[in-house]
């Protein structure tokens, strides 16, 4: 079996990071691989700023951002892009919102005019208000169709019960049928401002041109916004373990077990996501869960575990998934408890830690293949303050890694004795 | 050391031709095994993929046996003589490398991504899988529960019951007939010996396309591309397989009851096959109707009428007739009957050629910039070439457009096609008795079933 050691070449970014007078952070990335350009246009806000009783308008607002602006109608902002060929997506999550668009490189001007256009001048017409609305309250509905994540929203309500993590950033049936214009104009008014925006541009551009671009076309923006960071209460850790069992007629039972996870800042971070690639991240089957659980057990088509994956400005989750037939449940849930157990009282081995990192430092590069993940880090690096050398440091944060650092790092965030089980599936037919 | 030489029995055409982008510098190959190679340099990013493909999927199964390709594909992960199981998964990890499979009608593909420096483990992995698969009794036994599991995902699905049951009803000869993953039942019964019997079919040069995309030097690739597959025997020849599905005679009507909030509406009509002059214009339609919000379909159910969450409309292509089919998530409070209704207003109006030019170029640009944008990795390039490779074999299909040459001229062929094109593949297959059409409704009765 070969091994070869860390000498494929690092991907390297040319990043250039500039501020306009209004604060808007401006960062570009050259190449010239395809004639293409991704454009992510985000406002450092979403469904982590609304409030209980309006869950789902910061998402509502997202997707509302091409439903007309002062000088477009939606109809015209979909023509507009489309007849490039170029494609447009808006959108509201938890932490971040705004507009995603990718096009050839020859329509870049377009892409940043369409962007700031909506970033700046959407009008919310009251009948699309209405419209998206009725939307929403079918997709939130259609939900319940997918049982995986039907067990996901119910772990979230249990884990981050009391902060903004628990609701769906979708929202629920009777907070988005009272939702108004008025709430998505205040919601937008106050937290699209420049000074809490970041633009990314990506790919087949011209630097300098472009700077003059972006200078005439977001100079105007000048809202101040009032979003001042609201208190967010971070969730803490259970102290008892939690079931809950949803009775839902399908041909699995989909399991999550877990808690309350880490934040991206954490200095941890690069441990966890070691210890992540040994536990339940590897693709294919060497990790553990994938492999005692799927291809030695055959319990599962799906079946991981992570901690890293969900980390943000507040703390992600800690879970491991399986979706399996019904009479497996109890071998399924004791195998994933075992194998979590396990990773916290018994060290790792050092063959299992060396494959992890050289996992992670050999295929560091796939993610910048695309101009749009090269956006997305962009950001990324941004909002986490990660420096855009990190594609330089990034290798030594892995390989210095020691097999005492995950036995700390499992200890400090992983707690097999206080965990939360959620199970949906025909669980009123089995015994439990 | 290996002196490194190209075999003079394999016929090297390279692309010289203007053509697509995506077959600029492609180098076709055959080995006198009959593994058909195709390599292209990209020297713009630091990795490399390499991807099998097998002409052999669902297609290609019998009654009483369906699901085998698609089992087969687990099993290939396996293990070999060479590589113990797990360690295909090992290596790729240990690489920093990805790997995965899939299977569908025409065709059972696999790839690899590495970085540009150790990709050729790859071709060692592909390279004794290909023959020296072990069927492990009690691997057979897991990996078929894993199988099983997968199917129950999709038969959990908002979607697939309903896809299922349309493709079952429109297909009554042809094996389009059957999932690829296969029926439950056909599934529990299979055994080792039969896959084992499946793969010993299929799994030959002869019915092997490799595709290696990226950052390589290509003597040095194809030199060992021939030292690794070159010996394996060429194996049995396979006769083409021949099933036509006859002309359906009138429309075909279904309804899936199942446990649901939202009902849903798949309407499928019988289509031509890849490369089929009518297919191109097909194409056209299938991005008019919907893709994007300018889309016809969304600004007439989604922003005109307010009855449908999303609606979409799919065309793929494959080597024998398949469907061109429409699907439909209702907005609640809304009658299935009428959506399917305003569906076929829709379809009346391209009938009678009410399409602007502007929205042709519109279209015609969204196709080209979607092939641009959709292939910036390697492995989306090499995607592309093999599917191609694989499918368009057929007599049908001109010569300067069959295999992977098919990408030559597509854009060509889109671009050809006229509004008058577009009202007479309408006219010709979007019609009422060549149509099967499912709805999916709540099972009120089960539910009431279990709570009783």
């Amino acid at each position: 079996m070969q091994h070869s050691q860390q000498r494929a070449s690092l991907p390297k970014l040319d990043v250039e990071r500039f501020e306009l007078p209004n604060g808007l952070v401006v960062l570009l990335s050259e190449n010239h691989s395809i004639p293409s350009v991704s454009i992510n246009a985000i406002v450092r806000t979403g469904s982590r700023y609304e409030t209980d009783d309006k869950a789902g308008l910061a998402s509502l607002v997202g997707e509302l951002l091409d439903a007309g602006t002062t000088s477009r109608t939606s109809q015209e902002i979909a023509e507009t892009v489309e007849e490039t060929g170029g494609h447009l997506a808006t959108f509201g999550d938890y932490q971040s919102s705004g507009v995603v668009l990718t096009l050839l490189s020859k329509d870049l001007s377009l892409g940043l005019d369409v962007s700031s256009d909506l970033l700046m001048n959407s009008t919310f017409p009251e009948e699309k208000v209405a419209q998206r609305i009725d939307r929403r309250v079918a997709q939130i509905k259609a939900r319940l169709d997918v049982p995986r994540t039907q067990a996901s929203d119910v772990f979230n309500e249990i884990v981050f019960k009391g902060t903004p993590m628990h609701r769906p950033a979708i929202g629920y049936d009777d907070t988005v049928k009272k939702l108004t214009r008025e709430d998505v104009e205040t919601f937008y008014r106050c937290q699209y401002a420049p000074s809490n925006a970041i633009l990314a541009i990506a790919g087949d551009i011209d630097k300098q041109a472009v700077k003059n671009r972006i200078a005439d076309g977001f100079a105007e923006w000048n809202r101040s916004g009032q979003f001042g960071t609201p208190v967010v209460s971070q969730a803490r850790r259970q102290t008892t373990p939690i079931e809950k069992f949803v009775t839902v007629h399908k041909e699995q039972v989909n399991i999550i077990i877990g808690h309350v996870g880490i934040t991206r800042g954490n200095p941890d971070y690069y441990s966890l996501l070691v210890m992540d690639t040994i536990l339940g991240s590897s693709p294919g089957f060497t990790s553990r869960i994938p492999r005692i659980l799927r291809d030695e057990q055959g319990l599962a088509y799906s079946t991981y575990s992570n901690i890293t994956a969900s980390a943000g400005l507040d703390p992600g989750r800690f879970i491991a998934f399986i979706g399996t037939a019904p009479e497996n449940l109890s071998r399924a849930i004791s195998g994933l408890r075992k194998e979590i157990t396990r990773i916290v009282e018994e060290p790792v081995t050092a063959a299992e830690l060396d494959i992890a990192k050289s996992y992670l430092t050999g295929s560091f590069v796939f993610r910048f293949q695309r101009n749009s993940q090269i956006a997305e880090f962009l950001i990324e690096a941004e909002v986490y303050r990660l420096g855009f050398d990190f594609l330089e440091k990034y290798p030594e944060l892995i390989r210095s890694t020691t097999i005492d650092d995950i036995t700390r790092v499992t200890r400090k965030y992983i707690d097999p004795k206080n965990l939360t089980t959620v199970v949906v599936g025909p669980v009123d037919v089995i015994e439990h | 050391m290996k002196t490194i030489t190209t075999s003079t029995d394999a016929a090297i055409a390279t692309s010289t031709q203007p053509g697509s982008f995506l077959t600029r510098n492609v180098q076709k190959m055959v080995l006198p095994n009959g593994l058909t190679v195709l390599t292209k340099q990209l020297h713009d990013k630091p990795v490399v993929a390499t991807m099998v493909w097998y002409r052999v999927g669902s297609r290609n199964e019998e009654l009483g046996q369906t699901g085998k390709s698609h089992f087969l594909e687990h099993m290939l992960f396996k293990g070999t003589d060479r590589y113990k199981k797990g360690e295909i998964d090992l290596v790729t990890h240990l690489n920093g490398g990805a790997n995965n499979a899939f299977t569908w009608l025409d065709f059972t593909a696999y790839y690899f991504t590495f970085a540009s420096d150790r990709w050729q483990s790859a071709l060692e992995i592909e390279a004794s899988r290909m023959r020296d698969t072990t069927f492990a009794d009690d691997e057979f036994v897991s990996e078929k529960q894993v199988v099983e599991e997968e199917l129950r995902i999709g038969l959990d699905g908002p979607w697939e019951a309903l896809e299922n049951e349309v493709w079952a009803t429109a297909f009554r000869q042809h094996p389009y007939h059957w999932p690829t993953v296969g029926w439950l039942e056909d599934l529990e019964a299979a055994s080792g010996a039969d896959m084992k019997a499946y793969y010993d079919k299929w799994y030959h040069p002869g019915n092997a396309i490799l595709v290696i995309v990226g950052n390589f030097e290509t003597a040095e690739a194809v030199a060992r591309v021939e030292e690794l597959f070159g010996n394996i025997p060429a194996g049995p020849a396979t006769a083409p397989l021949r099933v036509v599905e006859p002309a359906q005679r009138g429309e075909k009507r279904l309804i899936v009851k199942k446990a649901t909030p939202v009902e849903r509406l798949f309407i499928g009509y019988h289509a031509p096959a890849v490369g089929e002059p009518d297919s191109y214009a097909l194409k056209v339609v299938e991005t008019l109707l919907a893709t994007g919000k300018s889309s016809r379909l969304y600004q007439r159910l989604v922003e005109k009428d307010k009855s449908v969450t999303k609606a979409d409309a799919s065309y793929h292509d494959h080597i024998d007739p398949s469907l061109f089919y429409l699907q439909a998530e209702l907005q609640p409070g809304f009658e299935l009957s009428n959506v399917e209704g305003a569906i076929y207003e829709e379809i009346e109006r391209l009938k009678h050629s009410e399409v602007s030019s502007a929205e042709m170029e519109k279209v015609k640009r969204q196709f080209e910039a979607s092939l641009v944008i959709g292939s910036e990795e390697p492995l989306q390039q090499a995607m592309l070439l093999g599917q191609y490779e694989t499918i368009a074999v057929s007599e049908h299909i001109p010569e300067d457009s069959r295999g992977f040459r098919y990408l030559d001229t597509l854009l060509d062929r889109i671009n050809a096609v006229g509004i008058q094109d577009i009202a007479r593949v309408a006219q010709k297959y979007l019609t009422d008795s060549n149509r099967t059409v499912g709805y999916l409704i709540d099972d009120v009765e089960q539910e009431r079933d279990r709570a009783a």
